[in-house]
């Protein structure tokens, strides 16, 4: 049995815990504030399953795996170039993520402006009594 | 077989446990301040898990977010609205 | 219907779950060996053997955010500025709320927390602008320095009080001039080298950094022998502008008094 594998299912079976979670808080939740919690844990989640996407196990057995930013630039020969090009981890997802972190705040901010708006036209914020004044 | 590969992703996933019982009390619970609160811990341990995942770029970027301006903001939605979630 | 609702979103969780388990041993669990597409990307990002693919940062992921893909984070940054937008429009209708006798000094808490945060929110500010200005060499960019800068505002919003920073000129219509000019300031920096091109009179690409084998035409990746890696450096500062406006915009409508919105507040 190989031990980082099984560590790296219990990492991505928690995530899949974490979503579900998530999913039930959203849906099934009254109050708007807790599905806004739900909501962003739903999308740190995601987040997270695309950066276990792009990492890489250590290279060696010695050699650990390194984040994707090249030091030593100064000095750079084909060696440490080698070198990096084969320990780093994968960019992609981290950049794609970076964005959606801070997308994900400003679209959140949006959400906390909308509950106000509701909680001053119908003086709460529980779905059940929302659909009972309006119908 | 135990190399420091195995520790590092075996805290890893330590911390992936911590954090799915804190998504679980910040899901089921009825205050909401303390389910910000617990929402914030989450946070924090997910930076955590992203700094091990060597990815320094989303730990500055998650920890002012999701740690600093996230639980403040909810803070104050609940400040002006209502704290308890009814059954 | 509830129940049937519930029934699906459990019969869809166990159904992706064992697709994921079905897939996860081949591309989900990370290996040993990255894909293709990354290798490329670490091995051109900072690569001095080979001018007509390289992007002169060190950073690989400010390359992938503002030169591989740049044109994704255009988009991302549109949908900020959308997203901002919203809630500006739905905060509409709010008057500035200034109570008939206001004493400075008596608001926000107390004078232990206040001295604090007079250090403490310059530091923020620092370190903000640091992360943005160092981008395209260590972690960091225009994203977290924004992020990172907003703290700052929030803090002396909560502590200080509103009037505190709209008395120093921070207010809404002030901070809206800098993010519009942070967002100008991308767009122009996303033309300028196909700008260049055609004052040149040479082939050159919307969004380009450095010159490629068919577009001989290229940002300046040193000034002054300092590595500013092209368009990068201005990407990420105009970013830093924009992100950090944008927040504090956003911060200052959520922390009106409800008083205002309740009876009218005063002009």
């Amino acid at each position: 049995m190989d031990t980082a594998t099984y560590f790296l299912y219990i990492l991505i079976s928690s995530m899949v815990m974490n979503l579900a979670l998530a999913l039930y808080g959203v849906f099934y939740k009254p109050h708007l504030t807790k599905k806004i919690i739900s909501l962003t844990i739903l999308g740190d989640t995601a987040n997270t399953f695309a950066l276990i996407i792009g990492y890489r196990l250590w290279p060696g057995e010695t050699t650990p795996s390194r984040p994707p930013v090249l030091v030593g630039w100064t000095h750079l020969n084909k060696t440490m170039l080698q070198q990096y090009v084969s320990s780093a981890v994968d960019p992609l997802p981290q950049a794609l993520v970076l964005t959606a972190v801070v997308i994900g705040l400003a679209v959140t901010l949006f959400l906390v402006f909308l509950a106000l708006q509701i909680y001053r036209h119908y003086g709460t914020l529980d779905v059940r009594e929302i659909r009972k004044l309006r119908g | 077989m135990i190399g420091p590969m195995e520790i590092m992703i075996g805290i890893t996933a330590l911390a992936a446990l911590f954090s799915t019982a804190a998504t679980y009390l910040a899901i089921t619970e009825k205050d909401l301040v303390k389910a910000v609160i617990y929402s914030a811990i989450q946070s924090t341990i997910y930076a955590f898990i992203y700094y091990m995942l060597m990815a320094p770029d989303i730990v500055l970027v998650y920890i002012p977010v999701a740690v600093g301006l996230y639980p403040a903001v909810i803070l104050v939605l609940i400040r002006k609205t209502e704290r308890w979630e009814k059954d | 219907m509830k129940r049937l609702v519930g029934l699906i979103v459990i019969i869809l969780f166990i159904l992706a779950f064992s697709l994921l388990l079905v897939v996860a041993g081949e591309s989900i669990v990370p290996g040993r060996q990255v894909r293709w597409l990354a290798r490329v990307y670490l091995n051109t990002s900072y690569n001095p053997w080979s001018p007509y693919f390289t992007v002169n940062s060190p950073e690989s992921v400010t390359s992938v955010v503002w030169d591989y893909r740049g044109l994704d984070t255009v988009f991302e940054t549109m949908v900020f500025y959308l997203a901002i937008i919203g809630s500006i429009a739905l905060a509409r209708g709010y008057r500035k709320y200034i109570p008939a006798k206001l004493d400075y000094s008596k608001l926000g808490l107390s004078i232990i927390v206040k001295t604090v945060t007079r250090i403490t929110a310059p530091l923020i500010i620092i370190v903000a602008a640091s992360i943005a200005l160092h981008g395209h060499l260590t972690p960091g960019g225009g994203f977290q320095g924004g992020a990172t800068g907003a703290v700052a505002p929030l803090l002396i919003l909560i502590i200080f009080s509103q009037y505190y920073l709209i008395r120093r000129g921070v207010r809404k219509e002030s901070m809206l001039i800098v993010r519009s000019l942070g967002l100008t300031g991308i767009g122009i920096t996303a033309i300028a080298v196909f700008l260049a091109g055609l004052a040149a009179d040479v082939h050159a690409y919307v969004l380009q950094n450095q010159a490629k084998a068919t577009a001989p035409v290229s940002a300046p990746a040193y000034i002054d022998n300092q590595l500013i890696s092209g368009t990068l450096w201005f990407f990420n500062i105009f970013e830093f502008f924009a992100v950090l406006a944008g927040f504090t915009i956003v911060l200052l409508l959520l922390t009106i008094p409800e008083k205002a919105y309740q009876d009218g507040g005063v002009k």
